[in-house]
């Protein structure tokens, strides 16, 4: 794990081009998240590699989301990506009810199997430029960041 | 854009082994499944297994997280559980994760199955 990276939303607008998805935070509904990471990546022109690579990473960052959950809610994600092939991404466990109690910035616990977790580290580590996750005042967040990778000929 | 393919499992046996052929995508809604049926057979008693994951489009560490107990499950009884994987992506899953060193991995179920 990381230290944060500047959230989407933070940076400039200029060159930026960005996709919201809302899905509930439901095991069953996680293709969908995988579908869109596929679309954005290409639509970022990252190589056929980085797409599936993307689509697995997103995968484990909601997997991560789904952890910390203790009730229904959405998972939303932010993708953003620049000119020069950096995308990244922001995904935000909504409650919808109460959130539960805040983590004060620290990563938050998944509760999922440790092999399961330990692999997901492994593979985003391997898998993208940069990655962490915070709780604040009780919104779990999780994010991202892959840079393209240019074809050598 | 990769089309969902749904999850299946077909069991078969070769030569009295018993072949879990996995088709579609192994994540966090779909591997409580395979789990469940690799538990079975390991409390069966069953001393070899293949998972043919060569129709598998994608997997995920919850999916591999489940491969990894259940081998462990088996080789404590002295048993194994042995991959079949052809698809590149998930071979490169298994290298990165290291877990190619863990598993017997073949290209073909007869293989695994006689080796």
């Amino acid at each position: 794990m990381t230290s944060p990276m500047s959230v989407p939303g933070s940076v400039g607008a200029h060159g930026l081009s960005r996709v919201e998805l809302s899905l509930p935070a439901d095991p069953q509904m996680l293709f969908l998240a995988r579908m869109a990471a596929a679309a954005v990546a290409t639509r970022a022109e990252l190589s056929y590699e980085q797409v599936e690579d993307l689509r697995l990473a997103i995968d484990e960052l909601c997997v991560a989301l789904l952890d910390s959950r203790s009730g229904a809610g959405q998972i939303a994600l932010l993708f953003q990506w620049d000119a020069e092939g950096t995308l990244d991404v922001v995904g935000t466990l909504v409650p919808d009810g109460d959130p539960s109690p805040s983590t004060n910035g620290k990563a938050p616990e998944r509760t999922g199997p440790p092999l399961s977790y330990e692999l997901s580290q492994r593979i985003l580590d391997a898998l993208v430029d940069d990655h962490g996750a915070d709780a604040i005042g009780g919104v779990h967040r999780a994010w991202l960041r892959m840079r393209r990778q240019e074809l050598s000929v | 854009m990769t089309p969902e393919a749904p999850f299946e499992v077909a069991e078969s046996e070769q030569r009295g082994v018993p072949v879990l052929g996995v088709r579609g995508e192994i994540d966090v809604a779909t591997s409580p499944e395979l789990g469940d049926l690799l538990t079975g057979l390991i409390t069966a008693g069953t001393e070899l297994v293949i998972v043919d994951l060569t129709e598998v489009t994608f997997i995920d560490s919850t999916g591999l997280g489940v491969l990894v107990g259940a081998v462990g499950d088996m080789r404590a009884r002295g048993g194994d559980l042995r991959l079949v994987v052809t698809q590149p992506q998930i071979i490169k899953l298994l290298e990165l994760t290291g877990l190619d060193e863990v598993f017997t991995v073949m290209s073909d179920a007869s293989d695994a199955v006689r080796s």
